[in-house]
């Protein structure tokens, strides 16, 4: 099948990935050969209630020959559009933490699976998406602790054995059963209500003793809030955020 | 199972410079044990930490082991 004189094709099929890859085989092309456009995302819905097809459009990049395609060595990095189910290749960083993770579990006597996966929900705005390796298994509240110190502590030895091993800063992040992802959702409900709260009262609300980087949080999610402004008070454990009215 | 000194040795090793020198000793007591984790001076730093960072993480995830095996330990660097 001769590619050469196809603009552009459109493939649906249940999901972005099946459809690219029905589009690739009519094609007979490889991905890094191809620009990809999703049209429609697509719906999974409910018992197939309300699904819909997702929509990718594929255009063949222009080249003469497939053999200079063969040449053309580093795989296009995944464009934005990308479905979040395609599977991401391997990287070093993430071999060396899995390494190192799954190490310090045995050693410190859990069973446990390490799910890698990227939390886009972690970061705010365009910041990259952070490497997660997920902890799942049962009975794992012993890894998270009290305020998750476990967990911190956990993340903090591992980012630096990943680190060292590299030889550069590898900001990579340790959940559990993907507490931070919930924690992180429900601190900015959180942050929501009580600037209502806040505002309505016209009184300030000081809120529970967090770490760093949930209050982090807090001040991120009203940092553009109209009617109230944040401010962390107390030292150390103690350390509260507390919203005050403007 | 957990091996608890297994644990001290494998985090310390990934952080210093020289995983040769660090030499972990286990001194069981009645109700509690000891480790004590020695390295190279030049890596001390790098176990401890700023303000004691390094050590106290390597401190909290050796509790878990311990809890685990329902001990009580201690962590000294020496």
């Amino acid at each position: 099948m001769s590619n050469q004189n196809v603009k552009s094709l459109d493939v649906s099929a249940k999901t972005v990935d099946e459809a690219i890859e029905q589009g690739l085989a009519q094609l007979q092309l490889r991905r890094d050969q191809v620009d990809i456009e999703v049209i429609k995302e697509g719906k999974r819905g409910v018992f197939g209630i309300g699904a819909e097809d997702a929509v990718v459009r594929l255009t063949p990049r222009s080249r003469p020959s497939a053999e200079q395609a063969e040449q053309k060595a580093p795989p296009q990095p995944p464009a934005d559009n990308q479905p979040a189910e395609a599977p991401p290749a391997t990287t070093p960083v993430e071999e060396v933490a899995r390494r190192h993770l799954g190490a310090l579990l045995r050693y410190m006597g859990i069973k446990a699976e390490i799910k890698v996966k990227s939390a886009p929900e972690l970061v705010e705005g365009n910041e990259e998406a952070p490497l997660v390796l997920d902890i799942t298994g049962r009975d794992l509240g012993i890894l998270i602790g009290r305020q998750s110190q476990t967990l911190r502590a956990l993340q903090y030895i591992l980012r630096l054995m990943v680190s060292k091993e590299m030889g550069s800063w590898q900001p990579v992040i340790v959940d559990v059963e993907s507490y931070r992802i919930r924690r992180h959702q429900s601190l900015r409900r959180l942050a929501e209500r009580m600037a209502e709260r806040a505002v309505a009262n016209k009184r300030r609300v000081v809120l529970e003793a967090m770490p760093a980087y949930e209050r982090r949080i807090i001040h991120l999610a009203l940092k553009d809030h109209p009617a109230v402004y944040t401010k962390s008070v107390g030292s150390d454990e103690n350390r509260k955020v507390t919203i005050i009215p403007k | 199972m957990s091996s608890m000194k297994e644990l001290v040795e494998y985090m310390a090793k990934a952080v210093v410079n020289d995983p040769d020198s660090v030499i972990v000793r286990e001194i069981e007591g009645s109700n509690s044990t000891i480790f004590e984790l020695s390295v190279t001076p030049d890596d001390m730093g790098r176990v401890i930490g700023k303000q004691g960072r390094v050590a106290n993480a390597m401190r909290t995830l050796l509790r878990v082991a311990a809890v685990k095996e329902g001990k009580r330990v201690t962590l000294e660097i020496v």
